[in-house]
């Protein structure tokens, strides 16, 4: 009977174990069992992360990308019959269109239509692609937010962040793979299954970033809990674990190498999530330090400087807990959007402009947009309902040509009727640039291949440089 | 006569065969067989081991030799109960010099109320459990708690198997009056529920409504995915869209229903009390419109304050019924699965591929249509039901089904690597009456169970490196239920409670503002409440517990038939610098304290004994003794929950 020796001694081991997690032996003994090691995509990659923006509760399309004259002319009118029908989670039948007071311009080389609520998002219109016909299949907030994340209107599906990591596994291995910086202000209908793992494994999970300086849970040591102890009450851990019987087994092994990275990642993620060494200038651009921005400023240069040490994908949300605190602008519009672009707009315009200053921007892909758009009838004299049938995103960076329009919704923003693009289209897209193709990355879940898409999504070819 | 009938009647179906030949030859849709017990030498006293031992010389492996006492203890307290033995069941057993000593230790466990517990577990899991909507609001169910209550009651009473089904499927239609099987009943709406405010999409709910109830009977009932054929006619399995839909009818009368426990007077008065605070807080919100600011938020703590003398809901059973009345919609086949698109109407039918060709629907006078899908999928000769059934009891010993799909027997499905080892077990599940213990009692009795897993065997790494024909025993990591319990257990502060409404424990406060409704996570008054075992925590779809979560709990939102077993940095980080590991670490600290206030030999023997199951070793001892010498008890005490001496059973 053969019994399989470890090839180092466990003195040896103990001799690396704090003094720069070397070990190089032992990771490379464990390669096969880290499902997190880096994965070559399946065809070349133009991003390598994404940062997704989400604005949640869903803006309006007619209020920011997507200017519609006729709206104007026909305020206060019903809907004419030949723009066919919707259905809204509050507005009823009789509701009447309702034309927007925000004014556009055309800005940069492309001469791309903004409105007067974006001026910062004007200005790097050029790297944009503004998808103005993205078509979702639910009006309500949960369904519609499972679908943007997971592709699908009910919980319990992986979202694109866990698909992103189970395809092409972590770049850092001091910080999750997978972050979402979601806004203090509260929680989204979806709550927390939206942004989950799923049925792929936990460490496909996401990570939830908090606010403040300890953004991640039990990264801090407990209170009354010194460095200096904890160090020691990790060697005895590995000392303990490796004079077990049968410590070389990959599985122990493996759990062994989890302490090392975990140690890691509570020393060195700090100073990640540490903002104040950036330059005054950078912060300036982000407009952290000033009242409206501030908040976002912070979640927007985290996202950099995440993607910057090798995070996979970030999801940055703007907007939570009561509606009007999203971009739920169901009572007034006019009240609701500007206050919403005046904390997002700064922060988001200058992500990409440092993206890019840094020559980030390339291999970064910025996807832009909400769970839906929002009606042309009013809801309420003032409001706008939910809307999914015509909608705008945008993405920039990783692969996308810059300056672009992309589809269309008729004259009024009612239903996308041009190069409409299904939620899927986007989020074949999303893997595209990330090297993954749709139909390779799938899961065997109970009989079923499982893919983010489910059905076949087209990857908007349009806006590909 | 007779025959030729039967002939002309094949001819004429023949003509619309439901299925080919072909269809039904998949090995899961095969009647089990009778398989003969292979004779193995030296001869195998227990059926499994001859079956087992059988395939293993095939590749010219064997059986690895028993695993010691201290070990198999632990091994069978933790499959059997979801909790470690104490040290003293630890000493009984090691000095219990009797034969039978472990056949008496597994029949103890197996009558213990706390193996209903834990394998109440695994079918909540199955059946996706949770105490909460899910989705939006993930408004509570404060009744649910019964259902959970009533499957551990039906494992402690080994209740058969056929019965806990029809019950859970049907319990309403057999006698509505019946408390207990009005809450088995509950399972029919356990799934997800979708509501929003304003206008509501009836048909599509109800469309979401009736495929949760569809799907779930044949992914924990049948392991069979049926759900695959709600848009198409299944890909890969013979099951047609029409008989997806046919299964979807036995729901279709399907309403919810909550059975009052309460006097009609207590009800008319909450309904006075709950009206009134309606009304107010209709009144407030006319006020709020067209408020900002500080006037905008002083408003809304007022109508928070107001809801909050809601009187607290009556107790009541969650249950469902059948109403054929005007709410009644005939099931129709839906085009892609899109409720806008209905074609023809359906009626209930079970799994047509295992139907003679042409079987009849059930026709509209047939007012109990889940009784009759209950007797169809507990006759003792569906192919499918009890195959199913064994290969769960058979993963959940040892880590891995005899199929290893186990909610998919179908033909994207693993075969199994001991076919004829499954129809065994499922022949002698269906003679013994389709009861759980005996069974159990089977496998763990076998020297395949009892084999140590401690063996390294290069031939046998090379040959079946994922272990399947068994020539070890597989080690498995702790639960997360388990790792907690076990906390809670070493710590001397595991409060044994049984039953009622989940318990919501202190959580980080980071953790609740992440809820879209943070009032609902109200924290147990009783301390004492928040040491219950795991099983008895709240399900809340939309807050699962971080512990719990990076341990890989299941997500109570879809069939869970197995836990995956990841091995990855946030647990670690949970362990290490969590909450409930901190605590349970103090207070393991304050109970080696009492043991010895300063005799660290003493401390390590009790603190080993108690988290791993065993006294340290030489080497282990004199590493933990050089630590305490100079570093504090709770660390310690930290340390040993983040052993894999702890973490694992082997």
């Amino acid at each position: 009977m053969e019994h399989s020796r470890p090839t180092r001694n466990r003195r040896e081991f103990l001799t690396d174990a704090f003094n720069g997690f070397g070990a190089l032996a032992f990771s490379s003994m464990l390669q096969a069992a880290n499902p997190l090691a880096p994965k070559a995509p399946h065809e070349p990659a133009k991003a390598k992360a994404v940062i997704l923006l989400f604005m949640a509760g869903g803006p309006s399309h007619i209020e920011t990308f997507d200017p519609k004259p006729l709206l104007n002319e026909l305020s206060g009118q019903k809907r004419p019959a030949h723009f066919g029908e919707a259905k809204y989670q509050f507005v009823s039948k009789d509701a009447r269109l309702m034309g927007t007071k925000r004014t556009f311009k055309k800005y940069g080389q492309s001469g791309i239509d903004v409105s007067d609520l974006f001026p910062h998002q004007a200005k790097i219109v050029d790297d944009l692609a503004i998808i103005r016909s993205v078509q979702a299949d639910m009006v309500v907030h949960s369904a519609a937010q499972y679908q943007l994340m997971t592709g699908r209107i009910i919980p319990g599906f992986p979202s694109m962040g866990s698909w992103a990591v189970y395809g092409l596994g972590s770049e850092s291995d001091s910080l999750p793979a997978y972050c979402v910086l979601p806004d203090p202000r509260g929680a989204l209908e979806a709550g927390q299954p939206m942004y989950g793992n799923g049925f792929l494994p936990a460490i496909y999970q996401p990570t939830v970033l908090r606010p403040g300086k300890t953004p991640v849970l039990n990264l801090n040591l407990p209170s009354g809990v010194d460095l200096e102890d904890r160090r020691k009450t990790l060697k005895l851990i590995r000392e303990l674990n490796e004079a077990n019987q049968g410590f070389s087994d990959p599985e122990y092994a493996a759990r062994i190498q989890s302490y090392d990275t975990a140690f890691k990642m509570q020393t060195e993620a700090p100073k990640v999530f540490d903002i104040s060494t950036e330059s005054q200038e950078t912060l300036d651009l982000y407009g952290v330090g000033k009242a409206t921005t501030d908040d976002m400023a912070r979640r927007c240069l985290l996202a950099r400087k995440l993607v910057e040490k090798g995070v996979r994908f970030v999801c940055v949300v703007h907007g939570g807990g009561p509606g009007d605190q999203q971009w739920d602008a169901h009572a007034d519009i006019e009240e609701n959007h500007p206050r919403m672009a005046a904390q997002s707009d700064q922060p988001v315009a200058a992500l990409i402009q440092d993206l890019k200053r840094r020559g980030m921007l390339d291999s970064t892909l910025v996807v832009w947009g909400g769970e839906f758009g929002r009606s042309p009838e009013a809801e309420g004299g003032k409001g706008r309902d939910h809307h999914n049938l015509g909608f705008t995103m945008w993405m920039a960076g990783g692969g996308i040509k810059g300056g672009t329009i992309i589809g269309a919704t008729d004259d009024i923003g009612l239903r996308a009727v041009e190069e409409p693009h299904h939620l899927r289209d986007i989020h074949t897209t999303i893997l595209h640039q990330m090297g993954l193709n749709q139909h390779q990355l799938s899961f065997l879940h109970q009989g079923r291949r499982e893919r983010l898409t489910e059905l076949e999504g087209q990857v908007i070819k349009k806006a590909l440089a | 006569m007779k025959l030729s009938l039967t002939l002309a009647v094949c001819a004429i179906v023949a003509l619309a065969a439901d299925y080919t030949a072909g269809e039904r030859r998949h090995w899961a849709f095969q009647k089990r067989s009778v398989p003969a017990i292979p004779a193995v030498e030296p001869a195998a006293a227990n059926p499994i081991d001859a079956f087992i031992r059988a395939r293993l010389a095939k590749e010219g492996l064997q059986l690895a030799a028993p695993a010691d006492k201290v070990r198999l203890i632990r091994r069978v307290t933790f499959d059997l109960t979801g909790l470690p033995p104490t040290p003293q069941e630890v000493d009984a057993f090691v000095n219990d010099k009797a034969p039978n000593a472990y056949e008496k230790l597994v029949d103890r466990l197996l009558a213990s109320p706390r193996y209903g517990e834990r394998w109440a577990q695994h079918w909540l899991d199955l059946v996706r459990f949770a105490e909460t909507d899910g989705f939006e609001y993930d408004t509570h169910r404060p009744d649910a708690w019964r259902y959970r209550d009533y499957v551990i009651k039906s494992f402690n009473e080994d209740k058969p198997y056929t019965q806990f089904l029809t019950e859970q499927l049907a319990g309403d239609e057999i006698d509505p009056a019946n408390h207990e099987l009005a809450v088995a009943s509950g399972f029919n709406r356990l799934g997800a529920l979708r509501k929003n405010a304003g206008n509501q999409e009836v048909a599509s709910s109800r469309n979401e409504v009736l495929t949760e109830m569809t799907n779930i009977v044949g992914s924990a009932m049948l392991g069979v995915t049926v759900g695959c054929a709600r848009c198409h006619d299944h890909k890969f399995d013979p099951i047609r869209q029409k008989d997806y839909y046919r299964m979807q009818a036995h729901f279709a009368a399907v309403q919810e229903r909550e059975v009052p426990l309460t006097s009609e007077a207590e009800r008319s008065a909450w309904k006075a009390q709950k009206d009134a605070v309606d009304a107010e807080v209709k009144e407030l919100k006319k006020q709020m419109k067209g408020l900002q600011g500080e006037d905008l938020s002083r408003m809304q703590a007022k109508v928070k304050s107001v809801e909050a003398k809601a009187p607290a809901p009556l107790p009541a059973l969650f249950s469902v019924r059948n109403d054929y009345g005007e709410n009644f919609k005939p099931v129709h086949v839906l085009h892609r699965g899109e409720y806008t698109k209905p074609g023809e109407e359906v009626h209930p039918r079970s799994l047509g591929v295992l139907l003679p060709d042409g079987a009849p629907e059930l026709g509209p006078e047939v007012k109990n249509p889940r009784t009759e899908l209950a007797k169809w999928i507990t006759t003792d000769d569906n192919p499918l039901t009890a195959r199913v059934a064994v290969n769960r009891i058979w993963l959940h010993h040892f880590g891995r089904g005899l199929v290893a799909t186990p909610n998919d027997f179908g033909r994207m499905g693993q075969r199994p690597s001991h076919p004829e080892l499954l129809d065994y077990l499922a022949n002698q599940f269906v003679e013994g009456g389709w009861k759980w213990k005996p069974l159990h009692r089977m496998i763990l009795l076998s020297d395949t169970y009892r084999q140590s897993s401690l063996l390294e065997v290069a031939a046998a790494k090379e040959k079946d490196p994922d272990n399947k024909l068994l020539w070890r025993y597989p080690k498995r990591r702790l639960e997360a239920e388990e790792i907690r319990d076990a906390m809670l257990s070493a710590t001397g502060r595991l409060n044994l409670k049984t039953g009622g409404p989940g318990v919501m424990i202190p959580v980080q406060q980071e953790l609740i503002q992440l809820m879209y409704k943070p009032e609902q996570w109200v924290v147990a008054a009783d301390q004492k409440e928040h040491d219950r075992r795991s099983v008895y925590l709240i399900a809340k779809r939309n807050l699962r517990l971080p512990f719990m979560e990076v341990f890989d709990s299941s997500d109570m939102l879809i069939s869970c038939p197995r836990r995956e077993a990841s091995t990855h940095a946030p647990q670690a980080l949970e362990l290490l610098n969590g909450r409930i590991a901190n605590e349970m670490a103090d207070a393991l600290a304050a109970r080696l304290t009492e043991f010895s206030a300063k005799d660290h030999a003493k401390q390590v023997d009790f603190a080993w004994r108690w988290v791993a199951g065993r006294a340290p070793t030489a080497e282990e001892r004199k590493l933990s003794m050089e630590f305490l010498a100079s570093q504090p008890l709770r660390e310690y005490a930290l340390a040993m929950f983040n052993l894999n001496a702890f973490l694992y059973v082997e």
